[in-house]
């Protein structure tokens, strides 16, 4: 009887990983870790080292120190093991010019180990999942639009059914109808395969990730939930209130629910006044605030929260500095 | 070894597709043709030592250094200039299975041009020649020869392969796989015409100098001497240069 190979604790490990060129040190330290079906989004400015990350986690590239391992299997001991659990899609994804799709996937599919009576379902079902059957199948890649050739690299990435996939940049010059249909199809990968996304589009990576790491010149600057960074990295939350009150008033009755609530005057109009009122992240004034400017007699135009998305998490984390961080 | 069979597959169709190949066949065929043609003459013209095929076989370092390179120069610096030899990389199949498929792909195609090269000969003494004269086309040596190009080839191929391998550029692993082929086919003549005996001090040159005898190889093969030792040279050879290679493809970063 087959019996099921043990689950490992964590898809994809990254301990102490440091890479240097030279006197250049690229990667420092990053250590992180992806759970199996976890969406991860790997997030950084420009030359932070995601890139190089992605490649010494594929075994492309040998690391200076430190240890990477995919599914359990260490890539620096056993890169042909750990490749066969792993699927990487590049920078830029390069493909050969002159094979058509269907033969593109089908050398693929041969190269990852899929099993040869195995093949044709596997190509056929790729390009399903990818849109790529009816548009794509008989033409020559060079031929391809860019959209249609991230999809041939994400398509190939799914070919043999990897338990990690990893994908650089793969909405990178895609418009956005595009971009909705590569974000479907990674989303519909959850709990499936584990995957490690780098983008540098920040709405993308929020609405599909379940988790973010980001780093900043090689260092991890903040890892987590989006919303345990928020409360991490933002220590406010605000909202933005248009009343006939004055700021003296509502001072007073913020206070009233939170001691180190501020108020702030924003530029009014038609004789109405704007405000910004800031309270700490995760006081309990945040549910009784409304009600709390009603009872003190205030008339309210409007109130609403301040959303702070990703994107302000990924500027307050990399003007951080990795000490911040690790004592966080 | 799955992996190595899917990758000459692969790359042998890719050759047979490949533009360049078939421009590279034609440059080779053209060449060849033109040195029969004229051996032929010469031949008609003035009696000599050496049948028209041997006078043609002697040309065969013009080939190898102008059509060779041509086929060797794209199998691993375009896929790096491109990115692709990296993607492939990120399969389970090593660099090894890799560069010893490009090798045999690249050495397959040679050999078939060469193979093509026999049409002339045959030709030649099909149209031309008499029951029994093996004058215009004598067949041992013909392939006596072919035997020489196909084993001098492999170390020929991986030379050739291992210039891909250290540059982007085709031109110039186009222009390193010349040079080296050049100077490997001429190091044996050039040390045989140096006045070695002459000169105490290079005397220990004397041995490797005689091994490496590129046209004195021939010369043995064409005659149907068969001697181990130029086959352990161009083995061990073609061994060292694939080594280099595989390391070189592991070593890109």
């Amino acid at each position: 009887m087959n019996e099921a190979a043990p689950l490992p604790e964590a898809a994809v490990v990254a301990e102490k990983l440091t890479k240097r060129y030279g006197s250049l040190t690229a990667v420092e330290d990053l250590s992180f870790s992806v759970a199996p079906g976890e969406i991860v989004g790997f997030l950084g400015p420009n030359g932070a080292g995601k890139s190089t990350t992605m490649r010494i986690l594929s075994g492309t590239m040998s690391g200076t120190s430190g240890r990477a391992s995919i599914w359990g299997v260490s890539v620096a001991l056993d890169p042909a093991g750990a490749k066969r659990h792993l699927a990487y899609m590049p920078e830029n994804n390069p493909l050969p010019e002159d094979l058509r799709v269907e033969e593109y996937l089908t050398l693929r599919a041969r190269l990852k180990d899929v099993d040869p009576s195995r093949v044709g379902e596997r190509v056929r079902k790729v390009m399903d999942d990818c849109d790529l059957t009816r548009r794509a199948s008989g033409r020559l890649i060079g031929q391809l639009s860019k959209g249609f050739r991230q999809r041939v690299g994400i398509a190939d990435a799914l070919l043999a059914e990897p338990k990690v996939v990893i994908l650089d940049e793969p909405t990178i010059g895609l418009d956005p109808h595009q971009i909705l249909g590569i974000r479907d199809l990674i989303r519909s990968l959850r709990g499936k395969m584990a995957v490690l996304i780098s983008s540098h589009i920040l709405h993308e990576v929020e609405q599909v990730c379940d988790k973010v790491v980001i780093i900043n010149r090689g260092r991890l600057v903040a890892q987590g939930r989006t919303e345990d960074l928020r409360r991490e990295l933002l220590p406010e939350v605000s909202f933005t209130i248009v009343t006939r009150a004055d700021e003296a008033a509502l001072l007073a009755a913020c206070r009233t629910i939170e001691a180190a609530a501020t108020v702030a005057a924003l530029p009014s109009a038609d004789g109405w006044n704007s405000f910004r009122i800031s309270l700490p992240t995760g006081s309990s004034a945040r549910e009784t605030l409304a009600g709390a400017l009603i009872a003190a007699g205030i008339s309210l135009r409007e109130i609403a929260e301040d959303r702070f998305g990703l994107e302000d998490i990924f500027l307050a984390a990399t003007r951080r500095t990795p000490g911040e961080a690790r004592r966080s | 070894m799955r992996h190595f069979r899917t990758l000459l597959a692969h790359e042998l169709r890719s050759a047979a597709l490949s533009w360049s190949t078939w421009a590279a066949a034609g440059l080779f065929l053209a060449l060849m043709g033109g040195i029969h043609f004229f051996a032929l003459v010469e031949g008609s013209r003035a009696p000599s030592d050496r049948t028209p095929v041997e006078s043609t076989l002697w040309f065969f370092w013009l080939p190898l250094l102008c059509v060779l390179p041509l086929l060797t120069m794209r199998t691993f610096a375009e896929e790096r200039r491109s990115g692709t030899l990296a993607a492939l990389l990120t399969t389970p199949a090593s660099a090894t299975a890799v560069v010893w498929a490009k090798f045999l792909s690249t050495w397959i195609v040679w050999v078939v041009f060469w193979l093509l090269f026999t049409l002339f000969p045959f030709l030649t003494v099909q149209r031309l020649g008499t029951p029994g004269d093996t004058r215009l086309g004598d067949p041992a040596i013909l392939w006596g020869g072919l035997c020489f190009i196909a084993i001098s080839g492999l170390l020929h191929v991986a030379i050739g392969i291992l210039c891909s391998c250290v540059t982007r550029s085709s031109a110039l692993a186009a222009l390193l796989a010349f040079i080296s082929l050049l100077a490997m086919t001429a190091a044996g003549g050039a040390m045989e015409s140096l006045p070695i005996e002459s000169w105490e001090w290079l005397g220990w040159l004397r041995e490797p100098a005689a091994h490496l005898r590129t046209f004195g190889h021939l010369q043995d093969f064409a005659a149907g001497i068969l001697d181990s030792r130029p086959i352990i040279l161009y083995s061990t050879g073609t061994l060292l240069c694939l080594g280099l290679a595989v390391l070189s493809v592991e070593g890109q970063e």
